[in-house]
């Protein structure tokens, strides 16, 4: 047996031992390649979507390292130290320490090499799974295809070549100055209770209201200004609520002997403020990057509904085409090429017509629009809005108004034109949205319409197709869009365009909700390996108090609880971050993000619950048996 | 005297690929009150008897009734609550819980009962008044010397006033003052509460503070000796037995004699 068939023979004959940090690093690999193959994306990197979304997608790939490194760094040094044992005993029989690192550094690269193309493999498949589930369920039609992520794949093996030997190297540092002694007795020395300062605790407490209640307050663009000190403030809360106050409050319904002493609660809580202390740092940090993630992915599922939800309201016929030369002959044509369309498909219609005419203000060069009333009471009845009731003579305001911008409505203002000197005074003024018009224009009776309208004046013609079944003018609405594309025209279908912006917040959607579902299963796997690594003291310690008289009820409850604050103790604070930051957010929106980021919070909570239930079988029976 | 423990024809055999006895036909009783030593050399079975006694173990084939009380045909929540209200125990290593303070560590098997805060914290009191604790009640089990934590063990082991309790080595990690003094403590509550005791040892020593030491040697009952009126007379008598267990006895009485 040479030395490196004994390093060799010692993993794989030692598998459940390494199973643990061999799975843990193939894990981190498998989310890193997936998390590859989504940012290099021919589709995403060519362009097809916002250079954004590349750049965010390379952004958390960043993290992702980092994070993997730090995960791959604590399952390496917790798998040796459940090791020591081991290495004391080699060092007795007369290993050197060069040999005992040459082992370890041995053992790392083959379990990395290992890991890496085991995770490679899984993340080839979970993307294919995965974007084939995003085509289903979330019906893209311009899906990501599946490619062969060469890039991705070589990214990924140089990163974590580069990672596990780096690691191993920090195996020297975690081997060097232990004594023979220290390694055959293990870790037996117990843990210094946790300590926390109560100024920080306040001054946590402090941080954390101050920032919500700016966050609350403030309305408007002023939510800009708030936003980066106000984060600040969150994020060093945050960090202070989990390394001081949490452990603060804890050690302090110490002293509250009615509550710390009752049944199970001793053996709960003096546990708790222990693994408080030791996970601080990580729940630290999955609390801030799940916020992001809520806050992220609650916006923009807002921002998708904001959109539809104008989109469907501004356009309320079906097809719409503009004519910014008059009622001509290619408008003609154009129209009749509509018509046939909706018909040939079997359509129920009616078409809608009106012209406008386009004349300069007096005293500016501000062009000025103006429609008949029997014209503008056609469509406006049509469209489900009021018709404006005019005198001979008079005329009335139309301005254009969205929920995005302010809600003032604009004052009827008079302006008198070039040309023939005629004042139009209007009697008052409404919002619609009855024609595709974005800018203010003017109603006027028929009888002074015909006096304005002469030969050759410039005109706008509006043909508006208003047809019951919205939703199924897609085909028609995506063959004529493609028609009249090249004309100078405007032609609008409202089930195609919506059907173009489901696909692209469709795509932005997906992507971002596996960044947030990753980022919750890695925190997960990450809490789980640290439970893993101090499950030999607790089997220990259960079994003494099992035989004090514990019952198997008891036992699971402790247990239950702990992993239940674990676990969700960074969700629920990273819950009600992302609600004030979307409380916030809507405040400048002045548009409710709520009910969307609701469900999208609660699709989240629901995943992170499942993985709970699962874990809490395993672990309880790990610990029992 | 009534029967406290009672041991039928115990049995236990090791599974596995290749099955080992480890106690054949075991018959022993203890009554109340009594404080009665097990002994033998290592592999004799009796730590397995203990375990199986407790109720921590099962045994192959065989009745142990405490109290009148099978405890293996208990429930396990049961089994549970019957431990924590009749029986203590007191181990080798103290098993005390780090994350705990002493007075919290002695209070566990009353706070899992759900006791009043007021009983517990008079328990308390008077129990580490008893064992000569109350100075380190509010430290924690690092803080204090291993014949302490041992005797933080037996407080944990008393708190509840159990009808039997079992000590497994509660000397064997000690020096041997701190054991003279846990041997002590024990005597003194055997005799003050009249608590049935069964202590599982190697040491001679702490043997003799016992009425009645049994042996065990390959998984049966060897012998068995009493107490007399002096307890130097009875640690030579386990002296002599232990000699003769180790299989030069002849040697030494010859020279002896």
């Amino acid at each position: 047996m040479t030395f490196r068939q004994f390093a060799f023979n010692n993993v794989l004959r030692n598998k459940r031992t390494y199973a643990a940090y061999f799975l843990s690093s193939a894990f981190s690999v498998m989310v890193f390649f997936v998390y590859a193959i989504f940012a290099f994306h021919p589709d995403i990197a060519g362009g097809k979507f916002n250079p954004n979304i590349a750049t965010g997608l390379h952004f958390a790939e960043g993290l992702i390292y980092v994070f993997s490194f730090f995960f791959v760094l604590y399952s390496m040094s917790a798998f040796l130290k459940t090791r020591k044992k081991e290495f004391g005993l080699m060092v007795m029989l007369g290993m050197t320490n060069t040999q005992l690192r040459l082992m370890v550094f041995l053992e790392n690269v083959l379990i990395g090499f290992g890991a890496t193309i085991s995770g490679i493999g899984l993340g080839l498949i979970l993307a294919k799974v995965m974007l084939l589930s995003a085509e289903n369920l979330l019906d893209l039609e311009e899906t990501l295809p599946f490619y062969l992520p060469g890039k991705a794949l070589a990214l990924t093996f140089a990163a974590f070549l580069v990672l596990f030997v780096v690691i191993s190297m920090f195996t020297v540092v975690i081997l060097r100055g232990h004594k023979l002694i220290d390694l055959i007795k293990g870790s037996a020395m117990p843990k210094k209770e946790p300590k926390s300062s109560l100024l920080l605790s306040i001054f946590s407490a402090l941080l954390l209201g101050a920032g919500y209640a700016i966050a609350l307050s403030v309305k408007g663009t002023m939510v800009v200004v708030a936003m980066i000190p106000v984060t600040m403030m969150v994020i060093v809360g945050t960090y202070f609520l989990f390394t001081q106050l949490s452990v603060y409050a804890i050690n302090k319904s110490r002293n509250k002997r009615s509550f710390f002493w009752r049944k199970t609660n001793m053996l709960f809580l003096s546990d708790l403020a222990y693994r408080m202390k030791d996970n601080a740092r990580t729940f630290f940090m999955v609390s801030i990057l799940s916020t992001v993630a809520f806050a992220a992915i609650g916006s923009l599922v807002g921002f998708k509904t904001m959109s539809t939800n104008l989109l469907l309201k501004e356009n309320l016929f079906a097809l719409e085409y503009t004519s910014y030369s008059g009622p001509d002959a290619q408008a003609k044509r154009d129209v009749e090429t509509i018509q046939n369309a909706l018909q040939a498909d079997n359509f129920d219609y009616r078409m809608l017509q009106s012209v406008m005419i386009e004349q300069k203000a007096d005293n500016s060069d501000k062009s000025i629009f103006i429609v008949k009333a029997s014209e503008f009471n056609e469509i406006a009845a049509a469209a489900g809005e009021q018709p404006v009731q005019l005198k001979d003579g008079e005329s009335m305001l139309i301005y254009y108004m969205n929920e995005l911008m302010g809600k003032n409505a604009t004052n009827a203002y008079p302006v008198s034109l070039a040309g023939n000197g005629i004042e139009l005074k209007p009697v008052g003024s409404q919002s619609s949205h009855a024609y595709p018009m974005y800018t203010d224009y003017y109603v006027v009776a028929d009888e002074l319409y015909g006096k304005l309208a002469q030969a050759d004046m410039k005109t706008r013609a509006f043909y508006l197709f208003d047809v019951p079944n919205l939703k199924a003018t897609k085909n028609v609405g995506k063959t004529l869009d493609e028609k009249f594309a090249k004309g100078d025209n405007r032609f609008m279908s409202v089930a195609y365009n919506l059907s173009i912006m489901n696909q692209a917040y469709g795509v932005v959607f997906f992507i971002g909700l596996f960044i947030g579902a990753v980022f919750f299963v890695a925190s997960g796997s990450f809490l789980y390996f640290r439970l893993y690594a101090d499950m030999p003291d607790d089997k220990r310690k259960f079994s003494a108090i099992t035989k004090l008289g514990l019952t198997d009820r008891e036992l699971s409850g402790i247990l239950t609880k702990q992993l239940l604050i674990l676990f969700f103790v960074p969700i629920a604070v990273a819950f009600v971050h992302g609600a004030v930051a979307l409380t916030s957010m809507q405040n400048m929106f002045g548009y409710s993000l709520m009910k969307t980021s609701l469900t999208v919070l609660g699709t989240f909570v629901l995943i992170q619950l499942i993985y709970f239930l699962s874990i809490r079988v395993r672990y309880i029976k790990q610990v029992r048996a | 005297m009534t029967e406290m423990l009672s041991v039928r024809q115990l049995n236990k055999i090791y599974g596995g690929k290749v099955p080992s006895r480890a106690l054949t036909d075991i018959n022993l009783s203890i009554g109340d009150g009594e404080f009665v030593g097990i002994m033998g050399p290592s592999g004799s079975g009796k730590t397995t008897l203990l375990n199986l006694v407790a109720a921590i173990d099962a045994p192959t084939t065989g009745e142990v009734l405490i109290n009148g009380k099978n405890p293996h045909k208990l429930k396990k929540s049961e089994l549970a609550r019957f431990r924590r209200r009749e029986l203590g125990f007191v181990f080798q290593d103290f098993n005390l819980l780090n994350t705990l303070t002493v007075e919290e560590n002695i209070v566990l098997p009353l706070t899992l009962e759900g006791e009043r805060v007021r009983t517990m914290e008079e328990k308390v009191t008077e129990i580490a008044k008893k064992l000569g604790i109350e100075s380190i009640l509010k430290k924690r089990t690092y803080e204090i010397s291993g014949g302490q934590a041992q005797r933080t063990a037996i407080a944990r082991a008393m708190i509840h006033s159990p009808k039997f309790l079992f000590a497994d080595e509660p000397t064997g990690n000690l020096d041997s003052k701190s054991a003279k003094d846990v041997m002590e403590i024990l005597t003194a509550i055997n005799r003050s509460e009249r608590t049935a005791m069964m202590l599982v040892t190697h040491d001679a020593v702490a043997a003799s503070y016992c009425h009645r030491v049994i042996f065990i040697k390959d998984g049966q009952l060897f012998n068995e000796i009493h107490c007399g009126d002096s307890r130097q007379a009875f640690f030579q008598k386990i002296i002599d037995v232990l000699s003769l267990l180790g299989g030069n006895a002849h040697d030494l009485s010859t020279i002896r004699v």
